[in-house]
């Protein structure tokens, strides 16, 4: 299966540029409407095989349609796909595949109680013999290509205990296996470690050496400038632009995707908040199992707390143990000073603590209920129309939900609005606004930004620092170095459950924060005076 | 999707009549689809035998015989709604309405102290209901029908032959009289079903319920004790069944093995069609009430065209097959508007 693939990598070696006639696959004309709204119009790519086709765009862009289109998902209103001369008959997922088309999206497709090789074998063709699998001669390719993206788990592990990042790999392995010519991959690394994310780059780079095509579609703009060879940009399910590796900065890249220029890239405003009086929130040598070992940090009032580190350092259970969603083995936390226990999250939410938590639409959101009924479901005391009774009052839910709906900035035609067809950002903003009440002392995000538009991100960090200079004290938790480098005024980095160092102010730089992640303080000054030597 | 809604809010949609017109229909049929059918029902009744069926005191019969299973059906709904089942609910009826009579026929209790003991008996098993889902981690369908098929057993245990002798004729009239011409337990259906709505929509701990049922983990992390909730559900499932018990043994002027089984069937039927209804694919107390009413209707209507009795049953199952493929395909176009 490798030796083919080279080969098609060999003969499809032609020169990359706007629109090839003779590209692999060709979509031309693409459109499509939704209800009435207009999801793409006249869009038309091309991709080659061989190489990285970034696609860019704010949520609501367009993206996810055109993907859907490709995967036969969705058939077009308009426009054909062309893929290897032939055209692609649209609306049949089954037919997408035979065409060597495979799509790799954040929810994972993968059983999660079978093992590894029965889920890279899922509906492909089996070795049988006598009429029952034969597993051990069915894995030889599933093996080759395990070897090949550098799997090192057992294909016998079950799929339920493996992280996002091996899960990712199996997905990989399973379009292999289909001899996948082009692989999509809709936001790769956003569960991913910045050391996962360069295993997957890695592994990237050696599918298209290999003849394979990526359409590499991600919020982080960074990636796909190193990776890709030709990027697409949609605005509004048009074609806002394309570029070839090189043409295009970061800042380019941005005005293609919003229209106009953000304030990305300015240095952040980096008062160095001072730290006075009690910390609003403490932490005193946490620890729980393997993953937390003797946690400390303080919260400041008014400050942006960090936590940085790669996925898997300890930072989402330090946040669940606050917020009581683990216990503690050892350790306790202070709010004000004094020493806090809580036993579950409904104990935290009464001493103040509130959680964003990572996973918005499974963790956070009610998606068939209104943005109202989102906003309010944490403070339904507050909504009583006599404080003593249990009676809620429809005017005081109206208005405070209006209220934050305004705060937030949310986008929906009405507070009564399904927020299940809200886009990813203004359902984050729901899910913050949530917290807005004079009872929230603490404010823990984890991974506020994941999924977000660019536009929807920079309100949501205009809010979490307007929270913090309201007093509320705020710990955010993000695998984006690059937020944490624009949000953050201290940044207290862990690794494999420890506290390795602490950047303030202008120290808060992507690569300081990489350093921490991977080394700690004594390790790095180790390695400076071994250079120096 | 999501793509498409995001700029909500931005530019009115622009116009495509074949697709907005045929969702506009759907969205009418998938909301209305119940109470349209109830009414064609009663239109069709009415029109072929109207001396029979379109009377008054047919219509009252039609309510009272509705007001039983609409209570236990909303004790149902409850559980529903917080994302459990409970399939003990006819079981803990026919037990309760057996332990009632025998308390006033055996133990010669006052018909007061009887009815508030049989009702607290009720909500003692909801919650034992609720600590075996919530505490112990049962799946609920396991957990209620053990806990079901143990009360049918004890039942049996307590008095394997109907309890009628002694049960006296003030408890028998609670059910059987009527005050303004309208049978009793239509005010106390109107009563029980007021309040439920009132407490699912209306208060504190309703919303919790609907978080729960909506996104348990999602409720949990908002600060909701999620376990406090549903028992607050089981519980009340438990009492509904209990006053349909006791309704039923006072209706019946005794208490029967088993007499009240049969409602489980039927309360199912009932809340299924009624989550297809106005709300796609939620379970609501309103819903309930208009499924309740289907199946009274029906029962009726087939009675006064004489259907033979083995019809029954077909309408029973072929509703609640309905009523569930209704729900599913409502909640299903919900998700995907």
């Amino acid at each position: 299966m490798l030796s083919k693939l080279s080969e098609h990598g060999q003969s499809a070696g032609g020169p990359v540029d706007g629109q090839a006639p003779d590209a692999w696959m060709q979509v031309r004309g693409l459109t499509k409407h939704f209800a009435g709204e207009m999801a793409l119009a006249d869009v038309g790519i091309d991709v080659e095989r061989g190489r990285v086709h970034g696609l860019v765009g704010a949520n609501g862009a367009g993206k996810s349609t055109l993907i859907r289109c490709l995967a036969g998902v969705t058939v077009a209103d308009s426009g054909r796909i062309v893929v290897g001369g032939e055209e692609l008959r649209q609306g049949s997922p089954s037919a997408s595949e035979k065409a060597g088309l495979a799509f790799i999206h954040q929810e994972l497709n993968l059983v999660a109680h079978f093992n590894v090789l029965q889920n890279m074998l899922l509906n492909a063709p089996k070795v049988t013999r006598f009429g029952l699998i034969d597993w051990k001669r069915s894995g030889v390719a599933a093996e080759a290509a395990a070897e090949r993206i550098g799997i090192r788990f057992s294909l016998q592990t079950r799929v339920s205990e493996l992280s996002v990042a091996e899960r990712w790999l199996v997905m990989i392995g399973k379009a292999l296996i289909r001899d996948a010519a082009m692989i999509a991959m809709d936001e790769p690394t956003a569960s991913l470690s910045a050391a996962e994310s360069e295993q997957l780059f890695r592994i990237v780079r050696d599918l298209t050496a290999h003849g394979v095509a990526i359409l590499y579609v991600s919020h982080r703009l960074d990636e796909v400038l190193e990776l890709s060879d030709k990027i697409t940009v949609l605005r509004d399910g048009r074609l806002a632009g394309q570029a070839m590796r090189g043409t295009l900065d970061k800042k380019g890249l941005i005005r293609a995707i919003i229209g106009h220029d953000l304030g990305v890239g300015q240095a952040p405003r980096r008062a160095v908040v001072e730290k006075s009086g009690t910390p609003i929130f403490s932490a005193r040598g946490v620890a729980w199992r393997n993953a937390v070992k003797d946690v400390s940090f303080d919260v400041y009032k008014g400050e942006v707390l960090a936590l940085g580190g790669l996925v898997g350092a300890g930072r989402t259970e330090v946040a669940e143990l606050a917020y009581g969603v683990k216990t503690l083995d050892g350790g306790h936390f202070e709010l004000n000073g004094k020493p806090l226990a809580v036993a579950d999250p409904a104990e935290a939410v009464k001493q103040g603590i509130a959680l964003v938590p990572e996973e918005r639409r499974s963790q956070a959101l009610m998606l068939e209920k209104s943005v109202a009924y989102n906003v309010n479901v944490a403070s339904l005391k507050a909504l009583r129309a006599i404080r003593s009774l249990p009676f809620l009052s429809a005017g005081k839910g109206r208005s405070q939900a209006e209220k934050l709906v305004r705060e937030l900035k949310i986008k929906t035609p009405s507070t009564s609005t399904r927020i299940g067809g809200l886009s990813g950002g203004n359902q984050q903003k729901a899910v913050i606004a949530r917290w807005l009440n004079e009872n929230t002392k603490l404010l823990i995000l984890d991974e506020p930004s994941r999924g977000v538009d660019i536009g929807a991100r920079e309100e949501i960090h205009n809010s979490i620092r307007a929270l913090a200079r309201q007093g509320v004290g705020i710990i955010v938790i993000s695998s984006d170095v690059e937020e944490l480098a624009v949000l953050a005024d201290r940044v207290v980095v862990l690794r494999e459950g420890r506290v390795t160092g602490e950047l303030v102010g202008d120290e808060i730089t992507e690569p300081r924060i990489i350093e921490l992640s991977y080394l700690d303080q004594s390790e790095l000054q180790e390695e400076a005076q071994w250079q120096a030597q | 999707m999501a793509s498409t809604m995001s700029r909500a809010g931005g530019r009115l949609p622009a116009a495509r009549p074949g697709s907005s017109g045929k969702r506009a229909a759907l969205t009418f049929v998938s909301r209305y689809g119940t109470i349209i059918g109830l009414l064609l029902m009663v239109f069709f009744f009415s029109l072929n035998a109207p001396e029979k069926f379109f009377t008054t005191a047919n219509f009252l019969n039609i309510l009272s015989q509705a007001s039983l299973t609409a209570i236990i059906a909303a004790g149902l709904t409850y559980t529903l709604v917080v994302g459990e089942f409970d399939l003990s609910i006819g079981n803990v009826a026919s037990f309760v309405g057996l332990v009632v009579c025998g308390m006033m026929a055996k133990e010669h209790l006052p018909i007061g102290v009887s009815i508030a003991l049989a009702l607290l008996l009720g909500i003692g098993i909801g919650s034992l209901n609720g600590v075996l889902v919530t505490k112990v981690r049962i799946n609920a369908v396991i957990a209620t029908i053990g806990v079901g098929t143990m009360l049918s057993g004890i039942g049996f245990a307590y008095s394997s032959f109907p309890i009628a002798s002694g049960v006296p004729r003030d408890f028998i009239m609670i059910a059987v009289a009527r005050t303004f011409g309208v049978p009793n337990p239509v005010f106390i259906m109107v009563a029980v079903l007021a309040v439920l709505w009132i407490i699912l929509n209306k208060t504190d701990i309703g919303q919790k319920m609907q978080a729960v049922g909506s996104n348990i983990e999602a409720a949990r992390l908002s600060g909701i004790r999620v376990d406090r909730i549903k028992m607050f559900a089981f519980a009340t499932a438990g009492f509904c069944s209990a006053l349909t018990g006791t309704l039923l043994a006072s209706l019946l002027g005794s208490g029967t093995l088993a007499a009240a089984d049969g409602y489980l069937l039927d309360a199912f039927a009932a809340v299924f069609l009624g989550s297809a209804t106005v709300r796609e694919g939620e379970f609501h107390i309103v819903g309930t009430l208009v499924g309740v009413l289907i199946l009274a209707v029906g029962f009726n209507g087939l009675s006064i065209f004489g259907a033979p009795t083995y019809f029954q049953p077909i309408f029973k199952g072929g509703i609640l097959v309905l009523a569930v493929g209704m729900s599913a395909l409502a909640r299903r176009y919900a998700a995907s508007a």
